[in-house]
């Protein structure tokens, strides 16, 4: 089964799984709440067939989890237990915002993206600037493939052990290809009327379906529950 | 009644920083419905005229301009760029940096969409245009999969789906096999039969032979000469070299070669004595599934191999044109060569030496395409520095020298033109001390007399002993300077030979 969502349904998704995961859960109710929001985009990503992602992310997961219960109390300490904490942490409080946002990255076509952003209103240098990043994605993904070839090929890959020629070797080739792709593209785009004082308008029609509804009720309803037993 | 569609009266422009005019007092007027080709070497002004006309000058590229254009009755310079939109079409060099969207749908949907068409009638025009160019294969997929070829032709579908009476096209064959610049063709000639008024700048000739109405050739931003399509055709290849253009024919020979129709197997070459010998090279890109140890590819893996070549002898000193349709292996070949996809199997031999793994890539160096992914840092000097394992400045300026890049040594390399980045590539190659020097794709997009100092320095490399593997599209270079032609298809190699001499027909 694919299913299809709204992006706006997305974008809400992306709001309200990082708000949850980035406020801190103080009571095993919160925690429970928290494991549950995090299961939607896994959900999502398993009905996509993304199935290795799903699993490899839910195996960092749940031992991340099961660490954080296991050893770490409010009164441990030591370097150890500090370096434990901050990686259960980066995996338990940011690892579900970038899954999420990844999915949707990988699911929303750019069109989409733009319609949806245009319903809700959004100032147009804000929706195309956001489209275009999306459009870049790929685009850096491809050129970092060549410039590691090349790299490997002059066996410079580790920068003769000196880290900041390592990071220097890939981010300058590819920032001026970014550059320069970007410029082309601007170029092209325009030519084919981006930009203009006309209400642009979509092929794709947007409609919220009722599993949206289900989603943006439900997200809506943890939210409200979140906050109201966090702070009340 | 002809109108003319097109009127650029005494323009002269100047981009923003630079130093020369790009165009000086060009004057030019298109009438509807004319095809008129635009050729010239690199720099000319070939493109600011196309820029002139899309409005890209002065809108986008700021400069100073004098003078008048005036498009569809419309004074460019006054109108805005959108306004244009639906009136001029462009199609760009560059298939990876032209398309706005992920997928091909939006691509073909998006110029439409940003005029602001009603739904309906965007969906009917891309069925249309869809219809008659054949894409329904490429519907629905990514355009970050699609070849060169393939994501041109959808360039091509969303400028049409603008309905633009005129379409110019900058260079659009310079990343195109053959196969996928005969489709161009045919979508111009579509484009033609409708009566659009199309220009096309371009270095390569020979596939807008009996297209073109009227031809200009512009040089140092004047348009130099003018001649009408038959004029055009029937210059003599002399008279067409002098213009430093690249030729209008190509010869049978290579006509068969390209559209790979030659079926001879032999394989000319046996003498061992001075080679270098590539042996057991497979490789796939289905992954073979595995449990703790990777299996290796091997010559049993048959059909489920994307490069088969049980053995290949290169004779040292030469330099090798390998051949064949995009997509059908040679990318692949060069960087199973190179060492580059570490799951390939295959022994290099040379010089009594046998290299595998990861020592192949000691063995050779390949020069991109894209040369500005393999320069790193930040001084033509560093570049070349970076690839020596003893670092000696003396045999490093000595290169750059013989390249005639000395007096760049403390440049950026990024501020050097696309000729010079080439050459420093090369020199890296050269400081790397590989026997083997692979190039991919070195000449397209470039002008005749660039191909020519490119042909004339693989001469050198592959005369100072390098062995020279080139990957190529242009039957002139090969005709300049390659020895013999490798022929690969599907991943096998399809014949091996010496290029014959005076073959051009």
């Amino acid at each position: 089964m694919k299913l299809k969502l709204d992006p706006r349904t997305k974008l809400y998704m992306i709001l309200v799984v990082s708000s949850i995961v980035m406020m801190s859960a103080t009571s095993l109710f919160l925690w429970v709440v928290r494991i549950i929001i995090t299961m939607v985009p896994i959900g999502l990503l398993i009905l996509e067939k993304h199935y290795a992602l799903a699993l490899r992310f839910l195996i960092f997961y749940v031992s991340a989890l099961v660490l954080m219960f296991a050893f770490i109390s409010e009164n441990s300490t030591g370097f150890l237990t500090a370096f434990l904490l901050g990686y259960c942490s980066i995996v338990v409080q940011f690892m579900p915002a970038m899954i999420t946002a990844w999915y949707v990255v990988r699911t929303t076509r750019i069109d989409e993206f733009v319609s949806a952003m245009q319903k809700m209103h959004m100032p147009d240098g804000i929706t195309i600037s956001l489209a275009v990043v999306m459009r870049f994605f790929p685009t850096i993904k491809e050129e970092y493939g060549s410039i590691r070839d090349a790299m490997k090929m002059r066996g410079v890959m580790f920068g003769g052990g000196n880290v900041a020629r390592m990071v220097e070797f890939r981010m300058i080739p590819v920032l001026f290809s970014c550059v320069n792709i970007g410029n082309e593209l601007s170029a092209a785009a325009i030519t084919r009327g981006l930009g203009g004082k006309v209400k642009r308008t979509s092929v794709e029609e947007l409609g919220l379906s009722l599993t949206d509804v289900v989603l943006i009720t439900l997200f809506s309803a943890t939210m409200i529950i979140f906050v109201v037993f966090k702070y009340l | 009644m002809m109108d003319s569609i097109i009127e650029i009266k005494n323009v002269t422009h100047s981009y923003k920083g630079a130093l020369g005019e790009s165009v000086k007092g060009v004057t030019l007027s298109v009438k509807k419905g004319e095809t008129i080709l635009l050729c010239g070497a690199s720099g000319s002004g070939k493109t600011s005229i196309i820029r002139l006309i899309n409005g890209l000058i002065p809108h986008y590229y700021q400069g100073d301009l004098t003078g008048n254009v005036s498009v569809a009755g419309r004074e460019v310079a006054k109108t805005e760029l959108y306004e244009l939109a639906g009136v001029v079409g462009t199609v760009f060099q560059n298939p990876r940096s032209q398309f706005f969207s992920v997928d091909t749908d939006g691509e073909i949907v998006f110029g439409p969409e940003n005029i602001g068409l009603p739904p309906a009638e965007i969906k009917e025009r891309k069925n249309d245009v869809v219809a008659m160019m054949g894409l329904e294969p490429l519907l629905g997929r990514s355009l970050f999969e699609l070849s060169g070829g393939e994501k041109q032709r959808i360039a091509c579908a969303s400028v049409a789906a603008l309905l633009p009476e005129i379409i110019l096209l900058d260079e659009p064959s310079s990343n195109l096999d053959w196969e996928a610049i005969e489709r161009l063709r045919e979508i111009i000639e579509e484009w033609k039969a409708q009566g659009k008024t199309i220009i096309i700048s371009e270095h390569r000739l020979w596939y807008l032979n009996d297209l073109v109405d009227r031809v200009l050739y512009i040089k140092d931003g004047r348009v130099d000469r003018e001649w009408t399509g038959e004029e055009f055709n029937a210059l003599d290849s002399d008279a067409v070299r002098d213009l430093e253009l690249r030729p209008t024919t190509v010869s049978k020979h290579f006509e068969e070669v390209f559209k790979g129709k030659v079926s001879c197997k032999e394989m000319a070459i046996s003498e061992k004595r001075d080679s270098i010998v590539l042996r057991d090279f497979y490789f796939s890109y289905n992954k073979k599934p595995y449990v703790l140890k990777k299996k290796k590819w091997s010559a049993e893996d048959g059909e489920n191999l994307s490069l088969c070549v049980p053995g290949l002898t290169l004779p040292r000193g030469s330099i090798i044109a390998v051949v064949g349709k995009n997509g059908t292996g040679k990318s692949t070949f060069l960087r199973c060569v190179c060492g580059l996809e570490k799951d390939c199997t295959g022994v290099i031999e040379d010089e009594g030496g046998e290299f595998k793994g990861k020592k192949r890539i000691g063995r050779s160096y390949m020069v991109m395409q894209d040369v500005n992914h393999q320069l790193f840092t930040d001084s033509v000097e560093a570049e070349v520095l970076l690839s020596m394992k003893d670092k000696n400045e003396e045999r490093c300026l000595e290169i750059l020298d013989s390249l005639g890049l000395k007096s760049y040594k403390d440049t950026h390399p990024m501020a050097l033109s696309g000729g010079q980045k080439q050459r420093v590539a090369i020199a890296s190659a050269i400081a790397a001390d590989a026997g083997l020097l692979l190039f991919d794709e070195p000449t397209s997009g470039l002008d005749f007399a660039h191909m020519e100092k490119v042909g004339e320095l693989l001469r050198e490399l592959a005369d100072s002993g390098k062995t020279v593997l080139v990957s190529t599209h242009d039957p002139e270079l090969i005709e300049q300077c390659c020895d013999y032609e490798l022929y690969i298809e599907k991943g096998r190699v399809g014949y091996f030979r010496k290029v014959e001499n005076s073959i051009i027909g």
